[in-house]
């Protein structure tokens, strides 16, 4: 009978900060190019880019029309009350928002980059007493808890700029994969590297597209981020975004105890390694995974050549999001990718020693900090 | 007879079925049929099915409310002299239980919606919660000894898979493995009492026991008397089944480790569970006249529990242990109670304790949603941006000491007034707990939500509205709990205590509530330079090393033994086996009896055996005849 | 056809018929049948014994407590050998048990790589025999049935075993042929005592013999089915047949042979030497207890997970001793409970256990982590091994918790040590197998043991063939059995309850039931 073979169990091997600076410095892709590789980056992409249309499309919705509501019941129904629609909505045979808003508050939560500290900024304090004003003329509740508690209406409304913040910012990606997936269609992009390129040339196309954000309230319309805040898409969502969803994360339930004594979690949260670079996909759709409700909303939305790549490999069907997961780490590896190319203090191949050298250690930075991550993913092996 | 009930109370056995019927209705989605779409579903049929026993209790609740109370049995199994029956007391005071429970499991299953939104387990959590709700509802109206120790078994089941949701977590792995091995040996030992109960007094009806009990002590019964000792052993094994439940030392440990469980079922877990435990003792309570051992045994569990619980909850940096620990101290508060003879005191403070237990558990669980941290530490400042989850804590935490107008304030001072004189001692850790509790609330309300906003609370909104209107609710109806205990409890009335005791009880939940707010805060969590200071908080934070003594005796006596045993078993009992083997096949070598082969050696052994046993035979049989 | 006609029928014999024309039929089917066509026509003869094992249930009346549906021909007059079988509440239940565990056995076998065609046979000659046994009126008439099943087992282990077949084929077999010797000695002794040539199970009466000849008698009995059952110390056999064995003999094992153990020691131990049953009873609960504590603390000590199992029989077939020893209504209604139940639960927890080994490759609980993963794990057995090991560990509301409580409910007031004692060891019971589901089922999924390095544990991949949803169908019956019985526990006590009560009133037994009171 038989003993545990190596055929059950495997490691990937992960390659070095080094490896992964020379790479990064070299402009060579992190993820090995293979063409199974551009069918699972660009598929997951393409099933990704679906599901955050909808995703951005409900948190703007959110963040607009049920703007500091307290019963939101009908929030993710994004205002269409057809029985049709609410018997979907019950039925659960729909897109999984809640994820949307756990990717918001792990952005609020951790609070990096420009649009955090502008929210913590007077200019930011100032926009809000009208609103609130706005909003304790016809709200009784809101009359009698504003004055008690003065940080809770402020509080909801930087909840409800980064939930919109963020619908921009996946606005611009939703549209960028499905572009990517229709390219690999049209075959202009057939190639690891090709992905990584046309993703660094969305990002950079996009990097100042401003972020502004306003409400209406009784047919008066408020800014919340005003255009003169100077939010801009690529150094004040994006980059906190990553920082909060690929890199920090947020510890699951599922697999870390939150037992202070037990002092699994750090007290920093800047040392936090829970994001999605760093997660673990094997107890995908297990109990305490949040990432489990993108990777049923990614399966719902899957092209069918990848589907049927995965249909074809271990349990086929039986463990489909695991695989999905799986892919999909490897596809924000590209995206991280892409991002560090944009973001190159200097352009690549430049000459002069002193921007050689910044570029230098920007790389290094990064590649020490992806050294950790779940590099054992990125060979051409799987 | 029950012909002529109504409908509602003849119905009266669907009220478990409820629950259990939840189980079942989670089952598509909890299993993974249904592939393509999420487990809600399953969520709002669990929810519904609870909904129905609510109102289904409240229909009983009317009808007994007019009739007075009832008593129904289904036959279940009957054997010779052995009637298993499934029985239903309906008191108003089990009624009042049966609508605490589902009111509670309603309110946490709707709270459980928000706090878990991101759970694709959903299904099997909301299962689960039937499951233990089907139990727990079956549990507050059993009429016998053994349903009750049925469904007690149940509970701690569905404590453990509770527990274990979130298997894949190392610390729950540890922590669903010892609830359950806690609880069992309790269950055990009250196994123990209830097969002895049933094999003596016959009947498992709780009033036929009463009777039995009451003829067993009677001195002037000269054949139905019991012994003793069997009494004693009888009274132990009753109560310890309700001392697991209720976390009482020793047997607290559990509820520590539960915590690693989601917090929806720590809200029933710390309210509803340990009450139901409780519950179930009072039933017992007019047993333990058999034994006055038990009752010591429970007045000393009680004030150990009491105190200590309190201490070590005054030790405690993460959030819900500091209130699970609190739990072990009010049900053993309960405890002194019901070994005093006061099971009015006892029902009242379980019901304010369930109440506000639960509410503050589920300020806890908001604020945990919206900083990921239980850390004292690492909270702080959140009081001016959460309203409803500030205001939920302030309530239950009033509802909880013995300060302001609200339950347990005037409990303790039903309870202080009904055994101060007889039992000094007792009225004073009742005074002594409601400090120390005070204290605690104090200590934790400051560095959760006053101060400074820390990292991880400096985003801090609101939880929504899935997570605060339960809350809210519960947070008025926390403050109505004088209102409804002065309508189970008309008698004497919740204020009949004297002024003396009004001001000590008060008195000293203003002293916590002061030394909790003067109190150098950092002092708890960093370990003092001074050695006795810090062995103190060592001790206490470390719970009195509980875990460390328990593996150092239970658990390596019995893995010692079982390495013994196992041992034992393969070098002697398996030795000597290989050993003739051999020497059998070697002698058949040498008889040249055999070439090869097992057949031969078969026939061998046959023979032999054949020949030892008839030589045996006429040698044994003919001593016999000599 | 009328009532009468039906119980004319003789539905016995068409039990023993079924399966050894079946075994006839594997051995003579023209040309090579394929695996799968003999395996399926194995399902359907055992299929057509478990519906001929239902029918009896339409003609067995359970309010009568003696043999029923007796069937007498001559045979071997002269050495009073008859063909006479009949069926009680003692035997109906465990009739059933035979038929549909086979039944079980035969489904879940997949490994067809040697000989299927004797593979097959041998299965069904078993189930023919263990029926024989089980229906037999006739001391040598059991006796040859009791024999022929060793023969068949024997091979099933050292055929189809693994590596160390060989080892334990013959320890099985060595200790089984003493165990039938002694039973044949007792019986011949019985008969050669009482001066009759007649085996016949109701003409038989020990009265006439002196008690130290029934003692004797009784005690090479109580070692002879002490072996088969097992208790310790001669049980050493059992975890070797176990490990060795493949899933389905594993199954047919534990959850039919062991209650030859148990049925003999009731229905000749205690049933033709009451006297002397009640002299040895205190004694026998005592070993009952030595048995189970025994068995449950080697069971914690164990690391393979089928041997864990293996050493939890040892310890849950103590239970039956108990209740004999104590011979009231409720405690022998109590041990036909727990012989249904013990064989549901074992076949279940062989059957779960049978599917990790097929799927990982390894039963060593060193190195099972995280089997309920949902997606590459084995989620499906994970949940079916929790509602089977809490069924063993006597969990409200399936069958292995009345089945203890009816035993200790019957047997406390006559021997309140051995009974706390055994309920020690249902405690115990808790302990090895939530540390079996705590280490194999929770946790991050893996096959290997935990290194030192939790980091590069998360990054080993696990790729484990999936459980197709009919491999799970024999454990989910069995596991539904499990749950209807616990909470319907009528279902069987409505068969069983007056053979067992009138068991309890044999005419040397009475004297040992306590007036009542303890202490």
């Amino acid at each position: 009978m038989p003993v545990i073979s190596a055929d059950l169990t495997r490691q990937g091997g992960m390659p070095s900060a080094t490896e992964l600076e020379r790479r990064l410095l070299a402009g060579e892709t992190l993820l090995a190019e293979s063409p199974d590789h551009v069918l699972e980056v660009v598929g997951v992409l393409e099933s990704y880019g679906e599901v955050l249309d909808a995703y951005s499309r409900n948190l703007i919705y959110q963040a607009e029309q049920q703007f500091l509501n307290p019963f939101p019941i009908f929030k993710f129904l994004d205002g269409d009350l057809s029985p049709a629609k609410i018997w979907r909505h019950l039925n659960h045979d729909r897109i999984n928002f809640e994820y949307a808003e756990y990717c918001m508050k792990a952005m609020l939560w951790h609070g990096t980059g420009g649009l955090d500290a502008y929210l913590d900024s007077q200019a930011f304090a100032d926009l809000c007493a009208p609103i609130i004003q706005a909003k304790r003329r016809n709200d009784l509740l809101l009359t009698l808890l504003d004055p008690l508690f003065r940080q809770f209406l402020p509080e909801l409304i930087r909840t409800a700029a980064t939930t919109h913040a963020l619908g921009q910012f996946w606005r611009v990606m939703s549209d960028l994969f499905i572009d990517l997936a229709a390219a690999e269609r049209a075959g202009r992009v057939a190639t690891i590297a090709q992905v990584v390129d046309v993703l660094k040339q969305g990002l950079v196309a996009a990097a100042a597209q401003p972020i502004t954000y306003a409400v209406t309230i009784a047919q008066q319309s408020f800014p919340v981020l005003p255009p003169e805040a100077g939010l801009t898409f690529l150094a004040d969502v994006a980059v906190p975004y990553v920082e909060a969803v690929f890199l920090r994360g947020m510890p699951f339930l599922g697999t870390v105890s939150f037992n202070a004594q037990a002092q699994q979690i750090s007290p920093d949260q800047g040392q936090f390694a829970y994001g999605a670079l760093f997660a673990d996909p094997l107890p995908t759709m297990g109990a305490g995974i949040p990432p489990s409700l993108l990777m049923q909303d990614m399966y719902r939305h899957l092209p069918a050549a990848l589907h049927d790549w995965y249909l074809q490999r271990s349990r086929g069907e039986g463990d489909v999001r695991v695989k999905i997961c799986a892919s999909f780490q490897k596809a924000m590896f590209c995206v991280t990718n892409a991002a560090i190319a944009g973001t190159f203090p200097h352009p690549a191949g430049s000459s002069d020693p002193q921007a050689l050298g910044a570029n230098q250690a920007y790389a290094r930075a990064w590649a020490s900090r992806l050294a950790s991550a779940r590099t054992d993913c990125l060979s051409a092996v799987s | 007879m029950t012909a002529a009930l109504p409908l509602p109370i003849q119905l009266v056995w669907l009220i478990p079925v409820y629950g259990f019927s939840g189980v079942l209705l989670s089952l598509p989605w909890a299993t993974g049929w249904v592939k393509r779409n999420g487990p809600r579903p399953a969520v709002y049929l669990n929810l519904l099915v609870t909904l129905l026993a609510f109102g289904h209790g409240s229909l009983i609740t009317l009808e007994i409310w007019k009739r007075g109370a009832q008593h129904l049995s289904f036959n279940w199994f009957s054997a010779a002299d052995l009637h298993l029956s499934i029985g239903f007391d309906l008191s108003l005071t089990n009624l009042a239980a049966l609508e605490l429970v589902t009111l509670l499991s309603l309110l946490a299953q709707f709270f459980a919606l928000g706090y878990l939104d991101k759970e694709w387990s959903l299904a099997r959590f909301y299962a689960l919660v039937g499951f233990f709700e089907g139990a727990l509802s079956g549990l507050v109206l059993s009429s016998n000894l053994f349903m009750s120790y049925f469904l007690l078994e149940m509970l701690t089941l569905s404590t453990y898979l509770l527990v274990g949701f979130w298997y894949a977590q190392p610390l729950v792995v540890t922590a669903a493995r010892d609830a359950f091995l806690t609880k069992r040996v309790g269950d055990v030992l009250l196994l123990m009492g209830v097969v002895a109960l049933s094999a003596l007094a016959g009947s498992m009806e709780f009033t036929d026991l009463y009777r039995w009990a009451a003829q067993a002590q009677d001195p002037s019964q000269g054949t139905g008397q019991l012994a003793p000792l069997a009494g004693s052993l009888i009274g132990l094994g009753l109560i310890a089944g309700p001392m697991g439940k209720c976390a009482q030392f020793p047997m607290h440990l559990w509820l520590d480790e539960a915590m690693e469980g989601p917090n929806p079922a720590s809200i029933l877990r710390n309210s509803v569970v340990v009450t139901s435990g409780a519950l179930v003792l009072l039933k017992l309570m007019p047993l333990l006249r058999l034994s006055p051992m038990a009752t010591t045994v429970l007045l000393v569990v009680g004030t150990i529990s009491a105190i200590a619980g309190a201490l070590v909850a005054l030790a405690q940096v993460d959030l819900k242990r500091a209130f699970s620990y609190s739990t072990t101290s009010y049900l053993g508060l309960v405890f002194i109670a019901i070994a005093l003879q006061q099971p009015a005191v006892a029902l009242l403070l379980l019901l304010s304790h369930g109440l506000a237990k639960a509410l503050l558990f589920m300020s806890v669980g908001s604020v945990i949603a919206t900083t990921s941290c239980q850390d004292l530490t690492e909270l702080g400042g959140l009081g001016n941006r959460m309203p409803a989850t500030t205001s939920a804590f302030l309530v239950a935490a009033a509802g909880l000491v013995g300060l302001l107008p609200l339950g347990c304030y005037w409990c303790f001072g039903l309870g202080v007034q009904a055994i101060w004189q007889a039992h000094p001692l007792f009225a004073g850790v009742i005074v002594f707990t409601n400090l120390l509790t005070a204290l605690n609330l104090t200590r934790v309300f400051r560095s959760v939500f006053l101060g400074a906003a820390t990292p991880k609370t400096k985003r801090a909104p609101e939880v929504n509205w899935l997570m605060a209107l339960p809350m809210v609710s519960l947070t008025v109806l926390v403050l109505l709990t004088p209102f409804l205990m002065a309508r189970i409890n008309p008698v004497p009335g919740i204020g009949a205590f004297s002024l003396p005791v009004a001001i000590a009880v008060a008195g000293s939940g203003l002293v916590g509530v002061g030394i909790g707010s003067l109190i150098r805060l950092d002092q708890f969590w960093s370990r003092s330079i001074q050695q006795p200071l810090r062995g103190i908080q060592d001790l206490l934070a470390l719970d009195f090393y509980t875990d460390k003594i328990y593996r150092a005796t239970i658990v390596a006596f019995v893995a010692g033994l079982a390495r013994f045993t196992n041992a034992i078993d393969r070098q002697v009992v398996n030795g000597v086996v290989d050993g003739i083997g051999r020497l059998s096949l070697q002698s058949a070598e040498n008889l040249k009896l055999s070439v090869s082969g097992q057949l031969q050696s078969y026939v061998l052994t046959v023979v032999i055996a054949i020949v030892v046993l008839l030589s045996s035979l006429t040698w044994i049989v003919g001593e016999a005849v000599r | 056809m009328t009532s009468s006609a039906l119980m004319a029928f003789p539905w016995l014999s068409l039990l023993l018929a079924i399966p050894f024309l079946g075994t006839f039929a594997l051995l003579l089917w023209p040309g090579e049948p394929s695996p799968g066509r003999l395996r399926g026509i194995t399902i359907a003869v055992l299929s057509a014994q478990l519906v001929a094992s239902l029918a009896l249930l339409l003609v067995f009346d359970p309010g009568h407590a003696g043999m029923q549906l007796e069937e007498v021909h001559s045979w071997v007059p002269s050495i009073g050998l008859n063909y006479q079988l009949g069926v009680d509440g003692l035997s109906l239940p465990l009739v059933l048990i035979n038929a549909a565990l086979t039944l079980v056995a035969a489904i879940c076998t997949r490994d067809f790589s040697k000989r299927p065609r004797i593979y097959f046979s041998m299965l069904l000659l078993i189930s023919g025999a263990v029926n024989g046994a089980f229906l037999a009126e006739n001391l040598l008439l059991f006796f040859l049935f009791y024999e022929l099943e060793l023969i068949p087992l024997w091979l099933l282990i050292s055929i189809w075993g693994g590596s160390q077949r060989a080892y334990a084929a013959t320890k099985f077999l060595i200790f089984t042929a003493v165990s039938g010797m002694l039973i044949l000695g007792a019986f011949l002794g019985l008969a050669l005592f009482t001066g009759t040539v007649d085996f016949s199970l109701t003409p038989i009466t020990s009265e006439r013999l002196a008690m130290g000849s029934q003692i004797v008698l009784l005690s090479a009995l109580l070692v002879g089915f002490g072996i088969k059952l097992p208790l310790v110390p001669f049980h050493t056999w059992l975890p070797d047949a176990h490990t060795q064995a493949s899933t389905p003999v594993s199954v047919l094992l534990a959850g039919v042979l062991l209650k030859l153990g148990t049925y003999g020691i009731l229905r000749f131990g205690m049933g033709l030497f009451p006297e002397a049953w009640a002299q040895l009873a205190p004694g026998l609960a005592i070993w009952a207890a030595i048995s189970v504590v025994y068995g449950s603390l080697a069971a914690i000590a164990q690391r393979d997970m089928k041997r864990m199992v293996a050493y939890s029989s040892v310890g849950h077939m103590g239970y039956v001793l108990l209740a004999g020893a104590a011979a009231t209504p409720v405690a022998l209604l109590g041990a036909e409970f727990q012989m249904v139940s013990h064989g549901l639960i074992s076949a279940l927890l062989f059957l779960l256990v049978g599917t990790v080994y097929r799927k990982t490759g390894t039963r060593d609980l060193d190195a099972l982590r995280g089997l309920l993963n949902p997606e590459r794990g084995l989620p499906f057995t994970g949940t079916l091994m929790i509602v089977g090991v809490m069924a063993s560990a006597g969990m409200p509301g399936m069958v292995g918790f009345i089945s203890e409580f009816l035993v200790f409910r019957g047997s406390l007031l006559a021997y309140p040590i051995a009974t706390l004692l055994c309920m020690v060891g249902s405690a115990l019971t808790a302990v090895y197998f939530l540390l079996l589901v705590n280490r194999a089922f929770f946790g991050r999924l893996a096959i290997t043991p935990a290194s030192d390095n939790p980091v590069e544990d998360s990054r080993l991949d696990i790729q484990l063939a999936p459980v197709a949803p009919r491999e799970t169908l024999p454990a989910l019956a069995l596991a539904l059995g499990v749950l209807a019985l616990g909470l319907v526990p009528a279902l069987l006590g409505h068969w069983s309850e007056a053979t067992t009560t009138a068991m309890a009133q044999l005419p040397g037994l009475v004297a040992l039931i306590p007036a009542g009171g303890v202490g």
